[in-house]
This record gives structure tokens, sequence and C-alpha cells, in this order.
């Protein structure tokens, strides 16, 4: 046994033990190499083995140290150089290699560890404590400035960093330094739901991340390994993995199921564990029979690994994959205005969905300028925009449309042809356009189309029925109107002033285009044909009840729609009642005859004076005498629910109060059973024309119901809101 | 020691000192690359949550939401319980009810005799759904519906219940789920509110629908409901004064953005800027709605569709065809509510008269979109607020019922949008009380309804009051099974 150096300051010679101690166990572990096959670890030996990956990183830095040491050193008397210091170091580095050699040694005999990474570790290991002893011993004979000690000190680092690198795989699998630049694992598997296998795409994917780091061919704990099927059904030293006739489905999934601290739960403590779901998943799988070609499509939608293959395949969020490179994101808002918004599908996503909106804005470089765009739009609106046929000229360069909206543009389908180029489009909708069937044909050059909307065009139904390509697209119409006879709406009455000047003029409307509108005035019943054509707007020069109706070839005629309109006069300076109306009907007193405003045709809207025990009676005054020829009274009627014209009606007039006369009379007649129900009413009376400062109105209410009615025998109401006078 | 700190004072040039400099801030660069947000500082922008969305490709793109308000009866529209009609008058046995709680103004009744339905229920289309007599344009378009008779709520009063499913909580003042689409994607069309309201009253028992409904709760007020009049002119105050024309108009908006502007530099308050926006976008839909009310663009079938009255402004049928309108100009969310079924009493007969108006538009909304190829990424809702019960409230009489509120069991359709047609989802007992298979939540219907927008519901939040809301709240699963 050599000795490097004869000095020594130490007291007593620390440094020959310690290399003695090392050479000893360099010895030993040879001979236990010799004679592998028949060593057994004793028990009491194993904490030792375990003590492998803490101890093995003192020799890796330390040898290091020295190497790199030996490596700067250039020249014999270098200030750099320090004999016994790198002496000491050396001297450490041989001792804890062989100590973390030799637990290395019997750490590799526990079970679950074989194949090539550990041969090659664990004689690397050797290799290091045996050389590294060596290296220690010819010291002397390999000053640092030599080439040929950078040479062993060159060979010594490339050793310690594969055996390392080496140790580390068998540690955190293979996997595990490079992970971060290898395909995600945790990526969707690009496979749809019809075509997902069971156990290669659900099951084994979560074995491969959470289980084959221990059991793989070059780890197998308990004898376990797990990458291929015939690996799975032969199991490991405790047995088959599962087991359906038991209530735990056997070892894989009851070890999966025990509480994390116990000693037999899988993946062990400090691992990545499974979520609840892999565990579900992998049970459910075990349970249909661990099946390994089994499809995803072929199960019921309520088994829970349907459910797992939804969230990980991703049948309910389909989504197209788009292989463009995506448009900058400047550019993308620079081509955004208010009237043309691009957006892309999703976040990330590099497909875009252009829109435009108002047409009165739209001009046809709104379609240009968004050219450069053209490899990343896949779905166009241009719904009611002014687009012609030529502009499609355009639309057809954006070659990535799988979505073309053009409904109610002023196409007229010449140029359908300009879309042949659109190899991915799948629905083309042209409703609300005057393409023609004929147009169509060139259609027939789009692989991908599935839907053709042409509902409201030039095509005719017998037309549609024709249009069915073999592998061609669907042709979808919609709700076709011409068999459907329906009434048209009633006009409106522009107007909705009841009290109006002399020489208003009121319109109608209706919002059907081609609509005739036809009207009396005389109160008779207008029909198609002989009452007044409406032209423009109509003239009230007198008390009038307005009544129209709409008509259309293909409709039935509207409903009627009337208005009455009353000529208000003279302005009354003062009103008073003479008798109280009743408490429930006494909207504003009397104010509310000469208010101006018409009550609506509901008897609670609070605006009518509704008399019913005494009579209606109003004291009408002006300031100065007027020249005066009729009054009109604002009534109502709604009879079943009492309220009926008036018996009779008189008109008093004079300069004062106490001098009136009687104008004018009028008689009403009761209602006969049947007849109009609820109605605005009015009655005029006409006198003579003269000067009058006063004017008393009295409506009499009939005092017994007619015997036809509910309530016969009964008094009626009568209601009033406005008294006009001319 | 002086000295020597003297001397390397002294010593240290400014070309060492730059080049020490250079490595500092060399080394304090490389770390930022790895530490991507360390220099952002203080809280995360919001707009940066806003440019994540959505969370991935959505299947609709615009809703429109039919809220029949009140709470129709889906006994006597599509949940065909023949068991009710044969025990017709017999007490709602307490196996069924099982205890749980009435409202008060049954609670205290003495019995509950069952009421079959009135109405002849008959299967409709590939699907064989069951649908009443009621409603004969529904059973027109059943191929294109998928009928969920599972929905279930919390509440069982409508102002709670209408406002749990509006905004996903009970209380008010949460964001309504149009204000959170409007968080969450913005809007489509720069020229008109991305979140519109429309109202309309049928003839029978109303309930009140107010503006809390269409709150934007904490969000900002850009992402309120804008309620559209139900008149002809459905923006008020849209058209320029007399006198006024687009350039004096566009001036005036001009100066005033720019004193806006001025003030929100100095104070940076965001509701300036949203008020700018707003001035912005009501100059734009001063072109934009008139071409929304246009008719003359409508072919003539379109009334024959929608039936007449959709010419009468106001009406459930008007506001189905604006509906249609404004979903094809880009609204994200168009809420119709119609009023007038909550079926107390006389209910066969407030129900007939609800049915007329609702029918037909809302059969007509569907087909129509579908002719514009517009159904795929439209997504079509129908229903109320909850269901109503399988007793009778009130005398059961030969012809004549009440029902009370139900939470536990009621239909809703939907149509579009990525949702499976032609599908009937969730089942109840044999007297219409409980779920016996696939509940629905309204949680889980607006998890569903996200998820169609492509939006993730556990995702989509927004923190208010050192808390994050989101529409869900801390629940909500996604109804899988009715996706396409």
């Amino acid at each position: 046994m050599s000795r490097p150096t004869t000095e020594s300051t130490w007291p007593f010679d620390l440094k020959a033990i310690v290399y003695n101690m090392a050479f000893f166990l360099n010895g030993l572990l040879l001979f236990l190499l010799v004679f592998e096959e028949q060593f057994t670890v004793p028990g009491w030996l194993q904490p030792l083995g375990r003590l492998h990956p803490l101890v093995l990183h003192f020799p890796l830095v330390v040898l290091l140290l020295y190497a790199f040491w030996v490596l700067l050193v250039e020249k014999p008397d270098s200030v750099r150089w320090h004999q016994q210091l790198s002496e000491m170091l050396l001297l450490l580095g041989v001792f804890t290699a062989v100590i973390a050699a030799f637990s290395g040694f019997i750490l590799s005999h526990e079970a679950g560890y074989e194949g090539e990474t550990l041969f090659w570790h664990k004689w690397l290991g050797i290799w290091i404590s045996v050389g590294s002893a060596a290296w220690f011993g010819l010291i002397r004979y390999l000053p640092p400035w030599k080439l040929y000690a950078k040479l062993v000190a060159g060979s010594m680092v490339v050793a310690l960093l594969i055996g390392g690198h080496l140790g580390g795989n068998l540690t955190h699998g293979e996997d595990f330094l490079t992970g971060a630049f290898l395909p995600s694992k945790e990526d969707t598997p690009r496979v749809a739901m019809e075509q997902a296998f069971v156990y290669e795409h659900l099951v084994q994917p979560v074995l491969e991340q959470k289980c084959y780091s221990c059991h793989n061919d070059q780890k197998a704990k308990g004898e376990l390994r797990m990458q291929t099927q015939d690996l799975l059904l032969k199991g490991g030293k405790n047995g088959i993995l599962w087991d359906t006739t038991q209530a735990n489905l056997g070892l894989l999934i009851s070890r999966l199921h025990l509480p994390i601290d116990d000693k037999k739960h899988m993946p062990p403590r400090g691992k990545p564990q499974l979520t609840d779901e892999e565990v579900v998943l992998l049970a459910a799988w075990v349970k249909g029979g661990s099946r390994f070609d089994q499809k995803v499509a072929e199960l019921e939608a309520t088994d829970p690994v349907y459910a797992y293959a939804q969230k990980v395949i991703g049948g309910d969020r389909q989504q197209d994959h788009y292989d463009f490179e995506a448009a900058s994101a400047d550019q993308i808002a620079k081509l955004n205005t208010s009237y043309r918004l691009i957006a892309p599908l999703a976040t990330g996503s590099p497909a875009l969905a252009v829109n435009f909106y108002n047409r009165a804005q739209f001009k046809a470089s709104d379609i240009q300028d968004i050219l450069p765009l053209k490899e990343q739009v896949v779905s166009m609106d241009l719904s009611k925009m002014p687009i012609k046929d030529e502009d499609l000229k355009l639309v057809g360069q954006f070659t990535q449309l799988r979505t073309l909206i053009l409904n109610f543009t002023d196409l007229q389908g010449t140029s359908l042809g300009e879309l042949s180029g659109l190899a991915h489009m799948k629905l083309l909708s042209l409703s609300g356009t005057a393409v023609k069937s004929q147009h169509l044909e060139p259609l027939k050059r789009l692989p991908a189309l599935q839907k053709v909307f042409v509902w409201s065009t030039g095509i005719s139904p017998q037309e549609l029925a024709q249009l069915k390509w073999p592998n061609g697209p669907e042709f979808q119409s919609g709700f076709d109107g011409d068999t459907v006879v329906i009434a048209l709406t009633p006009p409106v009455i522009e107007n909705e002033k009841t009290f109006l000047k002399r020489g208003t003029q009121v319109s109608l409307r209706h919002q059907i285009p081609g609509v005739s509108m036809r009207y009396t005035l005389d109160g008779s019943e207008p029909d198609s044909l002989l009452a007044n054509l409406y032209k423009g707007p109509i003239t009230i020069d007198k008390n009038t009840n307005l009544k129209v109706k709409a008509f259309k070839p293909g409709w039935l005629g509207s409903a009627k729609r009337d208005k009455l309109f009353l000529i208000a006069g003279q302005p009354i300076d003062s009103v008073r009642l003479l008798y109280e109306p009743e408490k429930k009907y006494s909207a504003l007193g009397a104010a509310a005859l000469n208010d101006g405003i018409k009550s609506d045709a509901a008897m609670g809207s609070g605006k009518w004076l509704g008399y019913r025990n005494t009579d209606f009676g109003a004291m009408l005054h002006f300031d100065k005498p007027v020249t005066l020829s009729s009054v009109t009274l604002s009534m109502f009627r709604k009879l079943d629910s009492y309220i009926f014209p008036p018996v009779k009606i008189e008109v008093w007039g004079g300069p004062d109060e106490e001098h009136l006369k009687r104008l004018k009379v009028i008689q009403v007649d009761v209602p006969k059973e049947k007849s109009l129900n609820m109605s605005n009413i009015s009655y005029t009376t006409d006198f003579p024309s003269q000067d009058l400062s006063c004017i008393k109105v009295m409506a009499y209410p009939l005092s017994k119901l007619p015997v036809w009615h509910p309530g016969k025998g009964e008094k009626a109401w009568i209601f009033i809101d406005e008294l006009l006078v001319n | 020691m002086e000295k020597q700190v003297f001397d390397f004072g002294m010593n240290t040039t400014r070309r060492h000192f730059l080049s020490k400099m250079s490595l500092g801030i060399g080394s304090a660069a490389l770390g930022s690359l790895l530490v991507p947000d360390i220099f952002k500082g203080g809280e995360a922008d919001p707009s940066d949550i806003i440019a994540g969305l959505p969370h991935f490709a959505p299947k609709a793109k615009r809703i429109i939401y039919l809220f029949q308000n009140g709470a129709p009866s889906q006994l006597d529209l599509f949940d065909y319980k023949p068991m009710l009609n044969k025990m017709h008058g017999e007490e709602l046995p307490e196996s069924i009810r099982g205890g749980q709680r009435l409202t008060g103004m049954t609670a205290n009744q003495a019995s509950f005799p069952l009421a079959g339905s009135m109405f002849n229920f008959k299967q409709h289309g590939k699907s064989g759904a069951w649908i009443s007599e009621l409603l004969p344009y529904t059973a027109g378009i059943v191929d294109d519906l998928c009928f969920v008779k599972s929905l279930n709520t919390d509440a069982i009063n409508h102002d709670p219940a209408l406002t749990f499913f509006q905004t996903g909580a009970q209380v008010g003042n949460r964001p309504s789920m149009g204000a959170w689409l409007s968080y969450g994607l913005g809007s489509e069309n720069k020229n008109l509110p991305g979140y519109c309201v429309l109202l309309s009253r049928g003839k029978g028992n109303g309930q009140g629908v107010y503006s809390k409904l269409w709150t934007n709760g904490f969000l900002d007020s850009v992402h309120q409901g804008v309620q559209f009049s139900s008149g002809e002119n459905p923006v008020l105050y849209l058209g320029d004064p007399e006198g006024m024309d687009r350039t004096q108009r566009r001036n005036m908006l001009d100066k005033l953005a720019e004193l806006n502007q001025g003030t929100l530099d100095e104070f940076g308050d965001p509701e300036i800027a949203t008020k700018i926006q707003q001035y912005e976008m009501a100059f734009r839909m001063q072109t934009a709605v008139p071409e929304i009310t246009d008719m003359s663009k409508e072919p003539e079938s379109i009334v024959k569709l929608y039936g007449p009255e959709c010419l009468v402004p106001g009406t459930y049928a008007a506001n189905c065809l604006l509906a249609r309108k404004l979903s094809e100009q880009g609204v994200r969310f168009i809420q119709l509510y119609h009023q007038g079924w909550d079926g107390h009493g006389k209910l066969p007969q407030e129900i007939r008269g609800q049915c007329m108006d609702s029918d037909q538009a809302s059969a007509a909304l569907v087909t129509d979109l579908k002719q514009r190829g517009l159904l795929d990424e439209t997504l079509v809702i129908w229903g109320g607020e909850f269901g109503r019960t399988n007793y009778c409230q009130g005398k059961l009489e030969k012809d004549d019922y009440g029902r009370d509120h139900h939470p536990r069991a009621f239909t809703v359709w939907m149509a579009g949008g990525g949702i499976k047609p032609g599908m009937v989802y969730g089942e109840t007992d044999e007297f219409g009380y409980n779920i016996v298979k696939n509940p629905v939540h309204v949680h889980d219907f607006h998890a569903t309804i996200l998820n169609q927008m492509g939006l993730d519901h556990e995702k989509l939040v927004f923190k208010h009051q050192g808390r994050r809301y989101r529409l869900t709240d801390v629940a909500g699963k996604i109804v899988k099974d009715i996706i396409a």
C-alpha cells in the first residue's frame, strides 16, 4: 500500500486511515461484484442502500471540484495550486465515492431496478469509485500542469456527468430533464370522439403520466411493468392487476383507493397523484372488463368513461383546428371599424370572423381593405349590405372561408362562380337575394359545401325539389307565405287627437308595402271597390267618423279601424256642473268638459263623468258673446256595462243664465238588442246661428233598461267627457 | 480605512461604473424575462382578463331569451301527465309531495285536489315530444327544439325566482346574465347596445318586470341592458332636434368628448369613459336603429310567419320580430319578457290567450332564424321562472282550475346555438311533481348557456368588494347531454 505523500502535519495519519478505508471498501465492492449472483442484501444493510440518493452528491461535487482545479492550473509554480489542500480534496472525493458506489450497489439489489440504464449507471459508478482511488494513488505522477493529468481529470468529469445523469433518469424518469421540450402529454389527444379508443386515448395516457415512471423496463417496482397491454395483463410480483369478482376490483384499483398515508397507496406519497376523475375512469374501465379494443362511441352517454372522454377529448367542445398562421393583433385592430367587426373565433385562435353592419355606411372597398386577412377569415356575414355580383370577386379571394352569409344583399347571383375557389366553405346563405336556380351550378365545385340557404330567393319550390346533387349540399328553404292567407292588419291612423281644429289633415299608414287603403267619412263601411282610395292626407272640416280598411291581393281585407274626429271650434271660458256626477266617475269635475282631452275607450280611465241617479246638466259661459250654431257632446256607450246613450239632449242659450231659451232638443232611440256594444259616440245639436254668452246643456239617462238587457228595469248610466261648441 | 474608501471612489471610473451597471441591469433583465409579471406592478389589468375571452370557440354568438314572465303551466303545455287526468279531483298523495314547502297562497288550503290538464296532448316530430293543443305552431317545429323538462329553481315566489333566473342570485344587485355576457364578450355591433330588453304584456294575470332584472350590478354600467320602448320608436330621443343636422351633431359631440376627455384625464373615473362611448354609440344608433325598424327590407311572408300582430308595436309578436332583427345586427343578448302567465285562477281561459300571443311568434322566430342560416349561431330560449302545481289552487271545477307556483320541476325549451335539436331531456314523476331523471338546476342552465357562448362559467369572474363573483356563484354543471 503506497502512500502518495510522505509529509504529514496531522497529529495522527488521518489521511492514511481514510485512504486505506476507501481502498478496502473498493476491494470489497469489486469482490461482491464478482459474486453478485449469490449476493443477497442483509436486512441491516438496507438503510445504507437507501442513503445512496443522499451520499452520491458529495463525491459528485468534490470530484468535479478537484477535476476542474486540475484543469485550471497551467504551470508548475502557479499560485493557484495548493498541494496539500488539493490532496485532501481528492481524498474526500475518493472516500465519499466509494461510500456512494457501495450504497448504490446495495440499493440496486432492491426490487424494481433493472434494465440498461441501471447497468450503465452501476458500472460508471464503480469506475468512478475505483478510478478516483487509483487517481489518488498516482497523484504524485500526475502533477496538474501536465497534459495527461488534465486528460484524466477531463475523463473523470465526463464520467461523473454521464453517471449522474443516468442516476437522475432512474429516479425521476427518462423525460424528467427534457420534459419541458417534449410535446406536452396534457395536450388533448387529437382524435375525434367517434374514433377514440377507451384504452389508447383515455386509460393509457393516465398510466403514462402517473405510473410509468416506476413501472417500466428500467425500473419495474414490484416487478410490474405497465407500458404494453401484455405487460399489464401479466401483472407484477403480487399477481394480476384486476379482479372484477372482488368488490375492490383487484390490486390496481384498490391501491389507488387506499389512503395516501398507507404504505401500499399508489402512486406513493410524493409522486404525482391521480385526480378523482382519473381514478373513476380507471375503475370504470376495469369494471367494464378492462377491454383494450373498446371504442368510446360504443358507450352509453351516462357512462362515466364517456363523460371523461367528453372532457378530455372535447366531445362537447369540438373545435375546428386551423393550421394557418394568425394575423397580427395590431393589424386586426387597425382594420376594425364601427361598421366592420373583425374578431378571432376564440382566444388564441388564428381564425377570424368578420361582420359588416349598417347598409348606409357600406362601401365595396370595405371588403378590399381586409384582403390582408384573406388567409385568416373563416366566416363572413355581409347580410343586408349592398353587395353587387362583381363584389364576389373579392369575397372569392378569402380562401379559408367556412361560412358566408349574403342574406338580403343586392346579389343577382350571376357571379357565384367567383366563389368556386373556396375549398373549405361549408355554409352559404343566399336567403332574400334574387338568385335563380340556374345560378347555383358553380357551387358544385365547392367540395366541402354542406348547406345552402335559399329561402325567399328567385328559386321556386318546384326548382328546389329538383336541387339534389350527388354528394352535394343540402338546400334549405323556409317559410313560404304563399299558401297562407290571412287578414291584413288595419291601417294606422296617424293622428292621435280626437278634437281637431277645422281643416286639420289626417294621414294613414300601413307597414306592408303595396297595400291599398280605403276609407269613408260618412259612417258607412268601407269596401274594396267603392270607398275612397287613400292617396294623401284627408282634410277634416266637420265632425267625422273616419273608417278605414286595408286591401291587398293575396290577403284578406283588414278589419276596420275607425276614429272619431270632433271639431273644437270655440274655446269655452268656464263650465259649471248643475248636478254632481256619481262619485266613482267624477273625473276632474266640470273642468273635464273643456280640457280638450279625449278619454280612453275604457270606462275606468278616470276621465269620464258618469251620471245615473241624476241628469247631466252643464252651464257654459263666454266672456264675450260669440256666434254659435252647434253644440257637440262627446260620449261613450258600453251596453253590457249599463252605459247607454242618453234618451234626450237639450241645448238652451241666451245672454245670461236668467234668460235662456231652448235652442234644440234631440231624442235618441234606445239601442236594440245585439246593437254595437262599445263605442265612442257624439251628438251634435245644430241650431240657427246666433250670438250667445251662455249655454245650458242637458242630457237625460235612460231610467229603465230595456227588457232584453240583463239589468232590465234598472237605471242606465250616461258617460260624457267633452263639450264642443261651434 | 477612510483613505481606502476614498481611493476606491477615485479609482472607480465612469467606464468601470457603467460596465458594472450594465451587468447588473443585464441580470435584472434576464430575471424579468423569467418572471414575466415582475415589473407590471399592482393588480392585474382587468382589460387583460377580457382579452382572454372567449375561453374557447363559441357555438352560439347571440342569445334571444323569450322569457314567459309569471310562469307558464308546464302541465298544460309540455309535461303530459295522463295520471293527473285519471286521478282528477283526488288528493295529491303525501308520498309525492313529501312535505315540500308551498307558497302562502295554498299552504293553508284544506285539500290539494289533483288537476288534470283540460287540453289534449299529442306527440309531434321525430323526437315524439308531447305538446298540448294550445301550441300548434310550436308543435310544428319540435324537431328544432330541445325540451328540458327537469328544470328546477330555489325560489318559490316571482320576484326572487325571476331575479335568480336573470342574475344567478335571489337578492338583487348582481349583474344579470346579459350583463355578464356583455362584460365577457363585449358588443358585437358597435352601433347598438350589446344587451337589449323588450317588454310585452298578455291578457293573463300579470307579474311585474323590474329594471333590476337587466342591471349591470357591480359591473361597469356600459353592460346594463337597454330597455326598448314598446311604441313606434323603440329608442326614444334618438332623432336630431329640428334645425340640427348630422354635421352639427358630430361637431357638438366632438367638442363634448374633448371636454369629457379632459375631465377623465384629470380624475380617471371610468364612468366618464363610459359616457363618452355612449354618446358615440347613440350617434351611430341614429342610422342603425331606423334600419332595424324598417319593414321594407322584409319579405311579405314575414308578416304571415309571425302573424299580423307583429306589425303592432309593443306586442309579443312585434318584439319577436324586432329581436330577430336586432340579433341579425349583432346584438349579443336580447331579453324579451312577456307578462301574464301567472295562472292562479281561471288558468284554462288565461293560458289560451297567452298561447295565442306567444305560440306563433315564438315558433316563427326559430323558423325565421333557420331560413336565414342563423339558427346555428343563435340560441333561442323559451320559458318562465318556475312551473305550476299539479294540484288545484282554489276550487276545482268542471272546466276551471288554477295552479300555484311550483319550483321543483318545469319545462323550458331551447333551439339553435349548438343545443341538440329534437330532444327531450329530463323527466318528472307521473304526477309531474318531482324530477326523477336528469335534473337541471338554474345554475346548471346558466353554466350551459355560458358554455355555448364560449365562456367557462368558473372563469368568468369579477372581483367586487374583496370577493370574486360568478354568474353561477359556486355551483353549476354544464349539461353536456344536450349539447350537440
